[in-house]
């Protein structure tokens, strides 16, 4: 299934939509879970959440776009999972390196790592749930 | 002063933090 059937526009707006939303599920989702004490005022992360979740649905979104032929999945919610997971990924490699450099300082939290895979798939049906209703509505 | 704004951001998604 290819998202050919939404103009540009739309999918970077479906793309930024899923992002946003993401950004207050994982707020939502740390209360539930604890895994993090919130050290910043609740409107402060809404704000910076809101960002965060913005630039990673768009670049989610703008992944598929450029691989979406080259998946192996048909399912546009598997392809939308895989490279949010991917991007997640490719960040923690990043923070792994650090926290090697540095474990004092750069320490690895399991259940916050364990809960940031969840939201990456999470993020990824995000978008893929956006897109499989924008399809049926077009 | 990013650093700290998106402090919270950073633990809450599993990036490794201090």
């Amino acid at each position: 299934m290819r998202p050919q059937w939404l103009s540009w526009k739309n999918r970077i707006f479906l793309s930024f939509l899923a992002g946003i939303v993401w950004g207050w599920v994982a707020i939502g989702v740390n209360i539930i879970s604890g895994a993090f004490l919130f050290e910043n005022y609740m409107l402060h992360n809404i704000v910076t959440f809101t960002i965060g979740g913005a630039i990673f649905g768009i670049v989610v979104g703008a992944l598929l776009s450029l691989s979406h032929e080259w998946l192996p999945f048909k399912n546009i919610f598997l392809k939308t999972v895989f490279l949010s997971v991917i991007l997640w990924g490719v960040l923690m490699i990043g923070g792994i390196v650090l926290s090697s450099i540095e474990p004092e300082r750069y320490h690895i939290v399991v259940p916050q790592t364990v809960q940031g895979f969840v939201l990456a798939i999470i993020m990824g049906g995000l978008l893929g749930s956006l897109l499989k209703v924008s399809r049926k509505h077009n | 002063g990013v650093h700290d704004a998106y402090h919270d951001f950073r633990h809450v998604i599993g990036m490794p933090c201090h």
